[in-house]
């Protein structure tokens, strides 16, 4: 009995030695002067590309930081993780870089739904996540928790700038394609009202299921309405297939205006073609931005990887100043005290000065609307039009009751 | 249904005819469950963009079923021919490791942003038929399906080694003692089930996009398709395949949620109702 009782004590020393040396969701790294960053960018599937492109902004702005000397004196260690973007694998990763990798703030997960499910155990794990590309309102609303911060525009905001605009775009009767999603039909809700108010006409409403690889079926359908109009929200794969064979069903030159929400973007352009210029598209992020923070973030970037940043790259770059951002006004990286201090923190960024509204942790900047135009031998976004937080954003959600 | 809504379904479907009849005949005519599948499909389309970016749309068509039917002997020689006195299940997994390698391979060479192919000068119009405007191209697709469905099944039929391979897929030991060169005739039908994927991946390149995900997106649609129509049988699983297009193409006329269900429906019925599948017979 006594070689049982010596065998007992010897296995909770081990266990609570081993313990100590492995935990460090409690900030360890604080006390380390290493801020550990765990990044969870999708490497696999059809979001591959912005995974590699998050990857690619959190690597610069963590090497443009520790070449400056770090964070309030502290180096930056980024630990990059593998997922698929199923909300499982991404918590796996995220347990693993917090329990056994010592990282305390998260960034570059991808969807609303990894961020989720990811939201619910960040308190458990005394971890913060900066969210850079999940628009899903829930998030910053009834979704909402205290160790979750987001630094993109919600869905909300970007359809409220769009739905501003619409009374400046031509045609009257308007058709509505999105995806059977919640954000395709989130966003076909607020268009309506949009266009309502904007004395427009929605005169067809379809949804197609995501990985859609074949809109013969709702083109058909769209040519035999009479809208002289398109409001289309399809995403990545799915939208250069409806505007590709949209282009075949020689339907494009019918409609006075095309606005896609989410559908257009940067890294489309080549598999999209010149069929798109004169397309609208919200547009996050403003490369020719007019301050010095953005001018030489585009440039060092420009050097860096040979080719301009777009959205995902600038929004994982603020995600990073956002952070850093925090850890300079607590003045520590212990995530309690960062939290704190990113509540209603004004700071100067690549979209100029922004806000972290403290109700939500939803960051408040501007919204805009571009149009697609030839740039020498490829395309870009011309922006048209803008609109700040205060027009897109005025309130929190009052869904959202941080814990 | 009008004209539009119809052609659109002949078009979905003949996709998933040539596809599946590529499936039915590397299962039916070998014995492998080709897990790989949706990634030779994926390789098609790949290639073609590569041959019509720097050619031309018209060599795309010749040159990548060719390149896939190399890449279907290297997996016969190297895999089905010393996996096939293991099981199915066994051999199911080498071809699922397969698909995984393959899709990598082609997201280092091709890389991660989505892709796509222009439908070459003359078939990216619209033509008028019945008073219904519709693009060339989703014709072309239908006429060339119909035109290889009829050549496969006459040269499975009226030809030697057509009667090699059919004998080969009732009783390949049989077979073998009559002087059929089991082999060769295995060969034939990697080849040429890989050259079929190959095909479709090259047509459906001006069609839908090209992105990392896309064979795997296609494989269950394929899969269930082979079941539904008889496991072995080629005639079944075209026949189940354009089915299936016309089916789903009505599922998203009237009801979209719906279009997403019915492979899984049509799967469950058979395999309640006919578990050898519709035509439940080779072919």
């Amino acid at each position: 009995m006594r070689r049982g009782l010596i065998h007992a004590l010897g296995a909770l020393l081990i266990g609570g030695a081993v313990g100590a040396c492995g935990s460090s969701g409690t900030g360890v790294s604080a006390e380390n002067q290493t801020i550990k960053i765990a990044i969870i960018p999708p490497s696999t599937g059809a979001l591959a590309e912005f995974g590699s492109a998050a990857a690619q902004a959190w690597e610069y702005a963590v090497a443009e930081v520790n070449a400056a000397g770090g964070v309030d004196g502290q180096k930056v260690e980024l630990i990059t993780m593998e997922t698929d973007a199923q909300p499982a694998t991404t918590l796996r990763a995220a347990r693993e870089a917090v329990t056994q990798k010592g990282a305390a703030f998260i960034g570059a997960v991808m969807t609303s739904p990894e961020h989720g499910a990811l939201n619910r155990q960040l308190e458990g794990l005394n971890a913060l996540s900066f969210n850079s590309l999940g628009k899903d309102d829930a998030l910053t609303g009834k979704d909402c928790r205290p160790n979750a911060f987001r630094v993109v525009q919600s869905t909300r905001m970007d359809l409220n700038a769009l739905g501003q605009m619409l009374d400046e775009l031509p045609g009257k009767k308007w058709a509505i394609q999105a995806v059977d999603y919640s954000t395709g039909h989130t966003s076909a809700e607020i268009f309506k009202e949009a266009a309502k108010r904007a004395g427009k006409e929605v005169v067809f409403e379809k949804y197609a299921p995501l990985n859609t690889t074949d809109f013969g079926p709702y083109i058909s359908e769209l040519r035999d309405s009479d809208a002289d109009a398109l409001f289309a929200v399809e995403y990545g794969a799915d939208g250069v297939a409806f505007v590709n064979q949209l282009a075949q069903f020689k339907l494009i030159d019918r409609f006075k205006t095309v606005l896609g929400f989410n559908m257009v973007s940067e890294p489309l352009f080549k598999a999209l073609g010149d069929k798109i210029v004169g397309f609208y598209n919200n547009v996050g992020y403003d490369v020719n931005a007019d301050n010095e923070l953005n001018r030489k973030f585009v440039k060092g970037f420009q050097e860096k990887y040979g080719e301009q940043p777009y959205y995902v790259h600038a929004d994982n770059y603020l995600a990073a100043q956002t952070l850093f951002a925090g850890i300079k006004a607590a003045r520590s990286a212990d995530p309690g005290k960062v939290r704190e201090a990113l509540e209603d923190l004004t700071f100067d960024s690549i979209v100029g000065k922004v806000t972290m509204r403290g109700a939500d942790h939803q960051l408040l900047r501007p919204s805009y609307l571009g149009q697609v135009v030839k740039e020498g031998d490829g395309l870009a976004f011309k922006v048209i039009a803008s609109a700040d937080a205060a027009q897109t954003s005025p309130q929190p959600d009052p869904a959202c009751r941080m814990r | 249904m009008n004209v539009a809504q119809l052609l659109n379904g002949l078009a979905a479907g003949s996709l998933f005819m040539i596809l599946s009849s590529g499936l039915a005949m590397i299962y039916g005519l070998r014995g492998v469950a080709n897990f790989a599948h949706g990634a030779l499909y994926m390789a098609g389309g790949y290639l073609a963009y590569s041959v019509a970016s720097h050619l031309s749309f018209w060599p795309a068509l010749l040159i990548a079923p060719f390149g896939l039917a190399v890449i279907g002997a290297v997996l016969e020689l190297l895999f089905f021919r010393r996996l096939q006195h293991r099981s199915h299940i066994e051999t199911g997994l080498v071809t699922f490791g397969i698909a995984m390698i393959l899709e990598r391979v082609i997201v280092l060479i091709w890389g991660e942003r989505t892709l796509s192919v222009a439908p070459p000068p003359g078939l990216d119009r619209t033509i008028s038929l019945l008073g219904v405007d519709y693009p060339i191209y989703r014709l072309f697709v239908i006429g060339i399906a119909l035109t290889l469905t009829a050549a496969l099944v006459g040269w499975l039929r009226f030809t030697r080694i057509g009667l090699h391979i059919r004998a080969a897929s009732h009783d390949v030991e049989t077979s073998a003692i009559l002087g059929i060169n089991v082999d060769r005739v295995s060969l034939v039908v990697v080849c040429l089930g890989a050259a079929l994927a190959g095909l479709a991946g090259t047509l459906a390149a001006p069609y839908v996009s090209l992105q990392p995900g896309m064979g795997a997106v296609i494989l269950i649609n394929v899969l269930i398709i082979v079941v539904v129509g008889g496991v072995g049988s080629i005639g079944g699983a075209m026949g189940a395949g354009m089915a299936l297009g016309v089916l789903q193409t009505l599922g998203a006329v009237w009801a979209p949620i719906v279009a997403v269900l019915v492979p899984y429906v049509a799967l469950v019925v058979v395999l309640v109702w006919r578990p050898t599948g519709l035509t439940g017979r080779r072919i």
